[in-house]
């Protein structure tokens, strides 16, 4: 308990911070929308316009972003990715940063054992992805509620939060599994990102070209997607069974080789 | 009782550093110096105990259990002082020591007031602000709150100014006294001379001897200088129990085992200007190890 509440309190500061910037994201996405609807000219055409490559790239595909959800859908992608980053580093961080500050010949000659060391981790940084859903969500429902006159979206946007907590959990235990496993622990929320960022390339390379569609089980990315999660589509069950799946086999691995490796002191 | 048990313990890095084969007992009540030179595998082997790392081969118990099996138990009652001593930023010394009393079942509060007004420490400080003194002071303190029955040290005097290093000497000699076992490791032999029962010699990795203090002090050598009028034949003190002999110019200096009658009966014979014979200090005597190695 001492160990999680000192961690949920060292990781106050830079919590707040992620949350003030999902909040001036929603804020500046749905502002733009604003100006794009205002301007007359209907978003739709412009993107007719754009390169299959380019609308890919920027995530436009299969939204009708003349309206406020569709819209929203893009936005979405942006706020995953954030969220994501925020999940992995996060996750990668909390275990290793005792080995990087060199306070592991402090906590881990005490009483306790690394498997409730990593516990207590785990859970403050669960509790920290979840704060960091739920400011997402509060921001998205209100900013949104402005400009989608009469539609409630707030269940789609309800939806796309829990496919987005699915994805925080996984690359949470994702970062903390490559910072149990790797013995230079300052480089762990680096690789951690870097990981993360391989597979939403490959999540736009799967949207540029179709015949490698099959991969799409390899990149979180492709799990719970804005265009198939809202209008009433729903958290697909294959990839809630994967997601789950993945976070149990990356828990296993972030206790099971934290448990077994020396430490770098 | 031993409270720590090392049995062939090995740990092997790669190629260079690690430590090979290590045994040695510490019994209950002992103060157990373990020197040598820097890089020689003490902070190895301390880690090991803790099980901050494992052992390639060999085992080790602290209070009869395995160090590794039973860790947890066995920490609640090992208070360690690391040679470099690192916190959390951010944080005043009050709240360290309370964080790190807080995996104790017991009230540590008291011991920490008392603990810090005998090492003139500030509570209130941040850490990040201390010295490299006082930060070593706030180790201290937090390896001794809990009033562990064993206290491990990994060179603790790095950092404190002599007067200090005397109070903290006191304060482990009380603690000893109340019943707690230490393990002291250090590469200045003076401090170890100071305060240890027992030491155990390791130099690349390997235990080259465990002495008692009191056995390597009078191991019967004796230190001899002498200055003489007019100089002296080269192998004027040659013979067995001789060694060390160096003649320059006047003066004669050599370190001897054996009957002193021998040498005194020499040194009669001289016209002697001045003498000195003096107990070679551990210094000498661990030279003698370790170029017996060598």
């Amino acid at each position: 308990m001492n160990i999680f509440l000192k961690e949920v309190k060292s990781h106050r500061k830079s919590l707040i911070f992620w949350c003030i910037g999902v909040f001036l994201m929603v804020v500046s996405g749905m502002s733009k929308y604003e100006a794009y609807s205002s301007s007359g000219q209907s978003m739709n055409d412009l993107l007719k316009d754009m390169p299959k490559s380019l609308a890919a790239v920027l995530g436009f595909n299969d939204l009708d972003v003349s309206k406020p959800s569709g819209y929203y859908g893009l936005l979405f992608l942006y706020l995953l990715l954030m969220a994501t980053i925020h999940a992995a580093m996060l996750g990668a961080t909390i275990i290793a940063k005792e080995e990087r500050d060199k306070t592991s010949e402090f906590l881990f000659v005490k009483p306790v054992s690394r498997n409730m060391i990593i516990t207590a981790k785990l859970l403050a940084a669960f509790v920290n992805i979840v704060t960091f859903n739920l400011v997402t969500y509060g921001s998205s429902v209100v900013l949104m509620g402005q400009y989608a006159k009469g539609g409630d979206i707030t269940s789609d946007i309800g939806m796309t939060m829990a496919g987005m907590f699915f994805l925080q959990v996984l690359f949470m235990v994702l970062g903390s599994a490559i910072a149990a496993v790797k013995k230079r622990p300052k480089s762990a929320a680096s690789l951690a990102s870097a990981v993360l960022l391989l597979t939403y390339v490959l999540s736009v390379a799967i949207d540029l070209s179709p015949n490698i569609e099959g991969l799409k089980y390899l990149t979180p990315f492709k799990y719970f997607e804005a265009k198939n999660v809202m209008y009433g589509g729903g958290l697909d069950a294959v990839f809630v069974v994967i997601s789950i799946g993945l976070t149990a086999a990356f828990s296993i691995i972030t206790y099971v080789c934290y448990q077994k490796r020396d430490l770098a002191v | 009782m031993n409270v720590i048990e090392i049995k062939n313990l090995t740990k092997s890095y790669g190629k260079s550093r690690g430590i090979t084969d290590i045994s040695f007992t510490v019994e209950e009540g002992e103060i157990f110096g373990f020197i040598g030179p820097n890089g020689a595998g003490k902070s190895t082997t301390i880690r090991t105990l803790l099980s901050l790392i494992y052992p390639t081969s060999g085992s080790a118990m602290i209070f009869g259990k395995d160090c590794i099996q039973f860790a947890q138990e066995i920490k609640r009652e090992i208070g360690y002082l690391p040679s470099e001593v690192f916190y959390y930023d951010n944080m005043k010394v009050k709240d360290l020591l309370n964080y790190s009393a807080s995996f104790y079942k017991k009230d540590c509060r008291k011991r920490i007031k008392e603990l810090a007004e005998i090492m003139d420490l500030d509570l209130n400080k941040k850490i990040d602000d201390l010295s490299l003194g006082n930060k070593k002071k706030v180790g201290i303190v937090q390896g001794l709150l809990h009033e562990p029955k064993l206290i491990i040290l990994d060179e603790p005097t790095s950092g404190l100014d002599p007067l200090m290093q005397q109070k903290f000497f006191d304060l482990l000699e009380a603690e000893n006294k109340k019943g707690a076992t230490i393990l002291f490791s250090s590469h200045i032999l003076s401090e170890v001379q100071r305060l240890c029962n027992r030491v155990a010699i390791i130099k690349e990795g390997k235990i080259v001897a465990v002495e008692k203090i009191s056995t390597l002090q009078e191991n019967n050598y004796k230190k001899f200088k002498l200055q003489t009028k007019s100089p002296l034949p080269n192998d004027y003190f040659q013979q067995a129990g001789t060694h060390n002999l160096i003649v320059n110019g006047n003066v004669t200096s050599f370190m001897f085992r054996g009957d002193l009658n021998h040498i005194v009966k020499k040194i009669a014979e001289l016209d002697i200007a001045n003498l000195w014979i003096e107990e070679p200090d551990l210094e000498e005597i661990f030279m003698h190890y370790y170029e017996k190695e060598a």
